[in-house]
């Protein structure tokens, strides 16, 4: 027999009030370290996508559609640009690398992106299998893409028209699959590369059945579009004179992806923000249960606590046995919550059949951890030390005498 | 042996005094103080037992007097010397029987094999009972229990307040056989403290307050 069984053997008495300690604040530590994961690994996420991309060129409009459109792939382009006006800024001595892309046909879902060579050098992505595009009406598997489609090299497909899924408008041109990348766990593990001439070939192709008439198809590059530049930069200095440069000076718009994300972040973020402080509420909620689980104790069962004094126990022995109790929950329920943490996210993602997202979880650093656990902690010893007050003020005696 | 001088007692200023008369028991002598309630019965088993601080005069066991002792060798001293029976409540209802007694032994700093646990469950016809919870036992397994409670420690002095008075007559000469033969064995000293005379014959030795 000691202090620590005769805590344990206290908390099976209630099993109703320990559990519910327990589970609340569980509760409370799996919001809490789940929305730090959740942020964490959206913005992540979010960054990784970017690559080495500093700024992104195209049509004026939204910025930050543009950045959605052009960068991230989830959102419509705001329009094109003219290739040659393109290039033109692409000579700036600011600018490291610029790579155009244009696209506006799919595959089963998946982006058709028409750009140069350089632009798997962005997401520093390497050919698993097969060689680059060398020519028109060839194309190159992002690792998702090739996984997911169950395609292999030499295998054809037809594009589709639009950005979405769709079997009405399909292009009549076979695209040819050369190469497959490895995966990057970026944006472009998720999109289908070809050249820039493919795509101006298939769509022009289009025109000359559609307007049968007109013999004379624009093949003049001066009037060739691209859909978007995108441009890393050789020093920073570049971030705060090119944007402002293109967008006065031109017909173009030029969006810092870096920057519209932040925006980005301030929009969402009020509604972490609140979750974050339900959170909290229910953090400070579950520290109350947990001290009035431990403070019904040593009121409900003062006569218990007289009669171990008569044993010879001492008061601090006593509060020793709540204030073990108040542990055993605390360390339970944070126990209990970093294993749903590491592997519930895992579940939930398995349920909703999403497992090629798991690369997005963050593992959430030790900081993280010791932060909310600290927390829990310092809750645990406010209750404890609530609690034990009126074992500092017991009057054994009187406690005895009432007992008739 | 125990031996009281002059003990005085008053729980605020304004409120009376209570003194009571002195006592002093040899080895393995026993005694009932009977009277009535709200005469300080309960009041003078708390001092015997040092749960209560008097106003004057001392009380010492076994040549040790309890009122020079600080509250932790106090709690020492009543852990491992001094045994107390209740008249209702006994027990630790969260712990079984056993552990119940193990309880005790751990407070009071003292090893004792299972198998002298076992035999003193056998002899206050508890061991059938021995891993029960305490709401599952009788009013009479409850009383047997907390005598096993008082003497497991092998203590000094016995203190019981009022251990009968809410027994069955059967039960009452069944409980108070038991707590003699329990302090024999013990050779220790019993003060029974109560207002039920069905025990006055128990006694050699009776005061009343």
């Amino acid at each position: 027999m000691n202090i620590w069984k005769i805590s344990i053997q206290n908390m099976k008495s209630k099993p109703l009030y320990t559990f519910l300690s327990v589970f609340i604040l569980s509760l409370s530590i799996i919001l809490l370290l789940g929305i730090k994961q959740l942020k964490k690994s959206f913005e992540y996420q979010m960054e990784n996508n970017l690559g080495d991309i500093d700024m992104v060129i195209g049509a004026k409009g939204s910025p930050l559609q543009l950045v959605l459109a052009s960068v991230l792939h989830i959102d419509n382009p705001t329009g094109n640009i003219v290739y040659q006006d393109a290039k033109n800024i692409a000579k700036n001595p600011l600018i490291k690398s610029a790579v155009p892309i244009s696209y506006g046909d799919n595959y089963k879902g998946f982006r058709i992106v028409g750009t140069s060579d350089t632009f798997t050098s962005f997401y520093h992505a390497e050919l698993k299998a097969g060689h680059r595009v060398k020519k028109s009406m060839e194309v190159v598997l992002g690792a998702s893409v090739a996984k997911q489609l169950g395609l292999q090299i030499g295998d054809t497909i037809l594009s589709a028209h639009g950005l979405i899924k769709n079997s009405i408008e399909v292009h009549e041109e076979k695209l040819t699959v050369v190469g497959i990348l490895k995966p990057t766990f970026k944006v472009i593990d998720r999109l289908i590369i070809t050249s820039l001439e493919s795509v101006w070939d298939v769509h022009n192709h289009d025109k000359e059945h559609k307007h049968e008439d007109n013999h004379e198809a624009h093949h003049e590059a001066e009037d060739r579009e691209i859909t978007s530049l995108l441009v890393s930069f050789r020093s920073p200095r570049a971030f705060l004179t090119m944007p402002r440069k293109i967008n006065e000076q031109t017909n173009m718009q030029a969006a810092l992806p870096k920057f519209e994300l932040e925006r980005l972040y301030q929009y969402t973020g009020i509604g972490l923000q609140t979750i974050t402080a339900i959170a909290y509420v229910i953090l400070i909620i579950s520290g109350i249960i947990l001290f009035s689980s431990l403070y019904k104790m040593v009121k409900e069962r003062s006569f218990d606590l007289a009669i171990l004094r008569t044993y010879g126990a001492s008061n601090f022995q006593l509060i020793k046995i709540v204030a073990y109790e108040g542990c055993i929950i605390s360390f339970t329920a944070l126990f209990l919550a970093f294993i749903f943490i590491k592997t519930g996210f895992i579940f939930i993602f398995k349920i909703m059949n999403v497992e090629d997202k798991l690369y997005m979880l963050q593992a959430l650093s030790c900081e993280d951890l010791l932060n909310v656990a600290g927390l829990v902690f310092i809750i645990t010893i406010v209750s404890i030390l609530m609690a034990v007050y009126p074992i500092l003020k017991m009057d054994i005696s009187t406690i005895l005498s009432h007992e008739k | 042996m125990i031996h009281t001088n002059q003990l005085t007692f008053q729980y605020n200023k304004n409120e009376p005094v209570f003194s009571f008369p002195n006592i002093t028991l040899n080895p393995q002598e026993n005694l009932l103080v009977l009277g009535k309630s709200g005469i300080g019965k309960t009041t003078l088993l708390h001092l015997l037992a040092g749960l209560l601080k008097p106003a004057s005069g001392n009380v010492s066991i076994n040549d040790t007097d309890i009122n020079h002792l600080n509250s932790g060798q106090l709690d020492v001293f009543r852990g491992k010397h001094i045994g107390l029976v209740f008249q209702k409540k006994h027990a630790i209802p969260a712990l079984n029987v056993f552990e119940n007694l193990q309880a005790r032994l751990f407070f009071s700093k003292k090893k004792v094999k299972t198998e002298v646990i076992d035999e003193l469950l056998k002899q206050l016809d508890l061991y059938n009972v021995k891993y029960s919870k305490i709401n599952k036992l009788s009013e009479g397994q409850l009383q047997r229990l907390g005598i096993a409670s008082a003497v497991i420690h092998q203590p000094k002095v016995i203190l019981a307040d009022e251990p009968t008075s809410s027994l069955d007559d059967k039960n009452c000469n069944i409980v108070i056989k038991l707590l003699i033969e329990q302090t024999q064995k013990n050779k220790a000293n019993l003060i029974v403290i109560t207002h039920d005379a069905r025990i006055k014959p128990f006694f050699q030795n009776t005061i009343a307050l």
